[in-house]
Formats: structure tokens, sequence, C-alpha cells
């Protein structure tokens, strides 16, 4: 069952190219759009009830023969199911329309699905190395899609991405081959069981530094987040919002969050170099954001910061930090990813990113300038959308656990953003209009419809919070608390 | 153990010759050594099919890609070598033993290792039994790729023209 997830689609990738002969766009358009839906639904209705009934451990068979193909579905992957499905919904209502100039969208959707496959996957194995084999297949589907419009900074970005991923990889690989040869296991929780009892804690060390290098890379936290502001506003804006919003949260978060906190439990000094790891990140990423002209470059910097956030809340360890991080990871998403389908939507209507050429698109452009708005004011952390709430948790958290320093900075960087996307909004949207715009449309029906729907989920998580939190998010950080006897007691299969 | 750490000390020597070397073709060549070294020591360390794959596909398959690409893309000048390479290669070459001596020797005999369960079987049974979830993996990788091709070498502007036809 929970195969599903991988397995939908998958298939409907591989035979999503033989479909594109068929028919060039309504089809593909049709059937990848309902397996976004379909897992979507398949999440919040399915993944929410094994999470009740704890159902998340099973053993599938084959022909009546056990299939060592071990997932966990708890209450962890099924909240990082929920970001995936929720942001790649979106996507695909986005792409229907913005796809059309870029050509043959069933390899577009082909890839899309890859990635998505790949994400799932990762989501659910309980097994080191599948881990890393399923982020490498989210991946490399996501090299190709940066590189998606073939222009020159296209490849170059998508080049510099490659192999600076070529880099995490060798070190997450580096790491997965000690732990191996300390604990002739793979999975989470022989590994958990084996640290738990060898008690070398120089061997953890060693590869809790190789992991926060590996997955630090893929997560684009600060000194290793060269890649990001090039990769990112290179792809084409979906994939833009795919990747900000959801691929480095859950090749770089996930994976770091699930070997730290549920297989090698989470010592002090990895707590503190994860809180120095997050404070770096949220300034450098606030203040490079300021200087920027280009908006998707602006947007990929904010990134940096807001995922500074997000490794504080969770670096932190304590139930109420690791809360206020899986909330501001799931808000992160659906504001960030709006906020790049933004970008895309007036980059389809003006042709430009630069903001100095913009300006009073809010007459011409209506639905893009209010959804833009709230996802702004989101993640500034106005009140009462939902990024506020994550932010305030985060803090409240931080002074509860007596880190005035981290919780000030976090304060002021947040400051810092409200500022640096004002001047977007004042920039973009508000003032005179540029005469050459004179006559620019809004986006066409699905765009402004998938920027509607993430728009409505910044304010009814803002303004419904609590019934998030409690259905969703504590399951996750229940999982978390448990700390490596989690992975001992309940990854047995 | 003399064997052995001669071959690592190849390995490591060819392919920082294949990341130094300015000529694509020698640096495809030097590769290749590299895994045929790996290779013998997958064997010695009684690996044999990874031996095998390692031979047969790094040493063979890829450097055959390789090779074949450099003569395609290849122009008739002649690559000067750089000179950096006569003095980083030993600077790198050097660094990079004494940061494994350093770490092999602060882990190797002082820490202790769990021993698992006897060996898992045979080859087609690891593949096929224990490790199912990783085929899915597999293929995964493999779609990407090619998808991943067919898509970086489409003809954007034909593609428009098609459309406007049709």
């Amino acid at each position: 069952m929970a195969l599903t997830f991988i397995l939908v689609p998958l298939v409907m990738a591989s035979l999503l190219p033989l479909i594109g002969k068929i028919s060039k766009r309504l089809l593909p358009d049709v059937l990848s759009n309902i397996v976004l839906l379909f897992l979507l639904l398949y999440t919040v209705f399915v993944g929410r009830q094994v999470v009740i009934l704890n159902a998340g451990f099973q053993q599938l068979f084959w022909f009546g023969e056990k299939l060592n193909i071990n997932l966990a579905l708890d209450g962890f992957s099924v909240f990082m199911l929920l970001v995936i499905s929720l942001v790649s919904f979106a996507v695909g209502l986005f792409s229907i329309n913005y796809m059309e100039r870029y050509g043959s969208k069933s390899i577009y959707y082909a890839l899309l699905l890859i990635m998505i496959a790949g994400m799932n996957g990762l989501v659910l194995a309980t097994d080191l190395f599948s881990i890393y084999l399923f982020l490498e297949v989210a991946a490399v589907a996501s090299y190709a899609l940066v590189a998606y419009g073939l222009k020159h900074d296209e490849l170059e970005a998508s080049f510099k991405y490659l192999m600076l991923s070529a880099v995490a990889s060798a070190f997450i690989l580096i790491s997965i081959t000690i732990i191996f040869g300390f604990t002739d296991s793979l999975s989470l929780r022989n590994i958990a069981y084996g640290f738990a009892v060898l008690n070398s804690k120089y061997v953890v060390g060693f590869c809790t530094a190789l992991f926060i290098m590996g997955f630090g890379l893929k997560a684009a936290i600060v000194p290793f987040h060269a890649w990001l502001p090039d990769a990112h506003p290179s792809a084409p804006a979906p994939i833009s919002a795919m990747l900000s919003g959801v691929l480095i949260k859950v090749s770089g978060i996930y994976a770091m969050t699930r070997i730290f906190l549920n297989v090698f439990g989470l010592t002090p000094a990895v707590s503190t170099v994860l809180l120095y790891l997050g404070v770096i990140s949220i300034l450098v990423g606030a203040i490079i954001a300021f200087n920027q002209n280009d908006m998707k470059r602006m947007l990929a910097y904010s990134s940096i910061s807001q995922i500074g956030y997000v490794i504080l809340g969770i670096g932190l360890g304590t139930p109420l930090g690791i809360i206020g991080g899986l909330f501001h990871l799931f808000n992160h998403a659906i504001f960030k990813a709006l906020l790049f389908l933004n970008s895309g939507a007036v980059e389809m209507s003006t042709g430009t990113r630069a903001l100095d050429k913009m300006g009073g698109l809010a007459k011409r452009m209506p639905i893009t300038a209010a959804t833009s708005a709230v996802a702004s004011l989101s993640i500034a952390g106005v009140p009462p959308l939902n990024g506020f709430w994550s932010k305030l948790i985060i803090i409240i958290a931080l002074v509860q656990a007596k880190q005035y320093g981290f919780a000030t900075i976090a304060v002021l960087a947040s400051v810092i953003t409200l500022w640096y996307y004002l001047v977007i909004q004042r920039r973009a949207f508000f003032g005179k209009i540029n005469d050459v715009f004179a006559n620019i449309k809004d986006a066409p029906f699905w765009m402004s419809v998938s920027m509607i729907f993430l728009g409505l989920l910044c304010i009814a998580f803002g303004i419904l919070f609590p019934m998030l939190i409690k259905s969703w998010v504590t399951p996750a950080s229940d999982v978390l608390r448990l700390s490596f006897n989690y992975a001992i007691n309940f990854f047995r299969f | 153990m003399i064997l052995h750490i001669l071959l690592l000390i190849a390995v490591v020597l060819f392919s920082l010759l294949a990341i130094l070397l300015r000529d694509l073709l020698k640096s495809a060549i030097s590769l290749a050594v590299a895994s045929i070294f790996l290779s013998i020591i997958f064997f010695m360390m009684n690996a044999p099919y990874i031996a095998v794959f390692e031979i047969s596909v790094v040493a063979g398959l890829i450097t055959v890609l390789f090779i074949s690409t450099v003569a395609l893309v290849k122009k008739e000048e002649e690559v000067k070598e750089s000179k950096l390479v006569n003095y980083l290669f030993p600077v790198f070459f050097v660094l990079f033993i004494i940061i494994d001596i350093f770490v092999m020797k602060s882990l190797i005999g002082r820490l202790c290792v769990i021993k698992g369960p006897s060996p898992l079987g045979n080859f087609s049974q690891v593949f096929w039994k224990e490790r199912t979830f990783d085929l899915i993996g597999q293929i995964g990788i493999i779609f990407a790729g090619v998808f991943a091709v067919i898509a970086l070498f489409r003809k954007v502007n034909s593609d428009k023209d098609k459309d406007n036809h049709e």
C-alpha cells in the first residue's frame, strides 16, 4: 500500500512519452494532473488513517513469497508526503499553461513524476542505501528539469548543480559505507541498535559530520549553498517551486532529521552545530537576498534564509522546537512555491525577471499581485498568516531553551525578511506602471487556479493552524521525539 | 597487506591524474586504469561480482563511451598540458596520503565493530530478495536518465514549428 506512492507516479512517468506520441498536450496534462490529485487525496485520506491506526509498517508479498521491501508510513513520512503532494498538485496545475512555450510536455511531466516518485521513495525508505538511491532518483530528474529551457545559463546552472550534488552524494556514500562497516547493516533499525550497543561516539561524530556536509549541500545550508542561487532561478517556474518548496526539504532536511534524530539520537554537540548553521543560513540568506534585482534570485536566497529557520527549530531538539521547525517547513513549502509561481506568471506576462523594469503590475495582474502579497506577508511572518505562527513557535521554543541570542537573531532576520519582501511588492506590483507593460494580461486560467489554491492555503493554515498542528505536525514530532528508540522499537519488520 | 596498499596508491594516483590532466583522452584512459586497479582490489577482497562489474562497466563500457565522445567532439589541435599539473599533482597526492593515513590510523583497530549474522547468501539472492526495494529505485534512475537525455537533446525550435503547423 505504501508502495502506491512510488509506483503510481513511476508507472505513469514511463507511459507518458508513449502517450505523448498520440496526444501532444491534452492527455499528458490530464493524466499527470489526475495522478497528482490522486496522490494528494491518497495522502490526506489513506495516509492519515494509517497514522491513526499505527499500521504503517507492513510486509509485502509477491506470489506468496515475502518481499524484502520495508516501508515505514509513520507520522513523519505522512507529513512529508503531504508537503510533497500539496506542492506538486499546485505545480501540476500551473504547468498546464506555463509549460506550453517549452514544448514536449509529456517528457516534462514524466521527469516531474519521476522526481516525485523519488522523493516519495526517500520519505518511505527505512534503509540507508535506499534513502541514498531515491535521493539520486529525485536528483537526476531535477538536473534535467533545471536545464529544461536549454539556454546557456540554464545549462550552466544545471551543470553546477550536478557537480556540487555529486560532491554531496560522495560524502553521503562515504558515510554510509563507514556505517555499514561498523554495524554490518544498512537498515535504520539495526544501525540505531548497533550504535546504541557499540557506544562509539567518534564514529557517530565522523559520520554526522559527513552527513551534515552531504545533506547540508542538498538542503543548501549556508557554507554549502553555492549551487542554489543559480539552479533555482534558472529552472522553469513550476520546477523552481518544486525545488525550493519540496526537494531541498526532502533530500536535505528530511533525510538529515530522520538520521540524526531517529537513528543517531541528537547529541548536544550536533544540536549546537545545527543551531549555528541555521543562524548563519538565516543571516547570510537574508542579507544577500536584500540586494538582488532578479526576482527569482531573490526568492532563491530567501529560501536559504528560511531553511535556516527550519534547521534552527529542528536542531534545537526540544518538542516545541521540532513542532515549530516542521510547521515552518510545511509553511515554507507552500508560500515559497506560491512566490515562485507568481514570479513565473510575472515572467510569462512581462518577459522579464528584473525588478527595476517592473512596476505597477497590480493593476494589470490583480490575481498574481494579490496572491503574491499574501505569500510575501506570510513568509515575512505577519499575523494571522501561517508563517507568523511557525516563526513564533520556533522563537518561543528558543526562548524556552534559554537560547536568547539565537532567538534575537531569528526575530531580527524576520524583520529583514519583511523588508525585502515589501521591496519586491513595491517594485513589482505597486507604483507607476511601465508603458511597455500597458497591455499585458493576467495569468491564464489554470495558473490562476493554482496560485489561488496556494494563497488560500496560506490563509487557511494561518487561521486553522491548531488543527494542522494537532492532526499532522504532532504525529511527526512524536516520531522524532522518541529519538533512536523509535527506530529500534518501531522499524521491526 | 603491502600489495593492497600499493594497489590503493595506484588507484589514487590514476584517479588524480584523471582529474588533473587537460587532455580528455588521456584523462579517460587514466580513469580506466584506476578502475582496473580498483577491480583487482575488489577481487582480492572477495567481491568477484563487483570486480566484474567494475572492470566491464567502468573500465570497459564507460571508457568506450568517453573516448568515442571525445573523438566526436575533439578539435584537431594538440592539447597542451598545464604546467600546474607538475606542481599540483605531487602536492595533492601527498596531502591525500597524509590525510588518509591519519584517518585510517585513528579508525582501524581502535574501534569495535559489530559482526553481522552469517553471510547473506549468494549474489542473486541478495540482489533479488534482500534489496528488492533498490530495484525500484534503479528503475527510477534509469527512467530519469533516459528522459533526461530525451529532454536535453530535444529540438526546441522545430518542436514549436511543428506545433504551429498542427
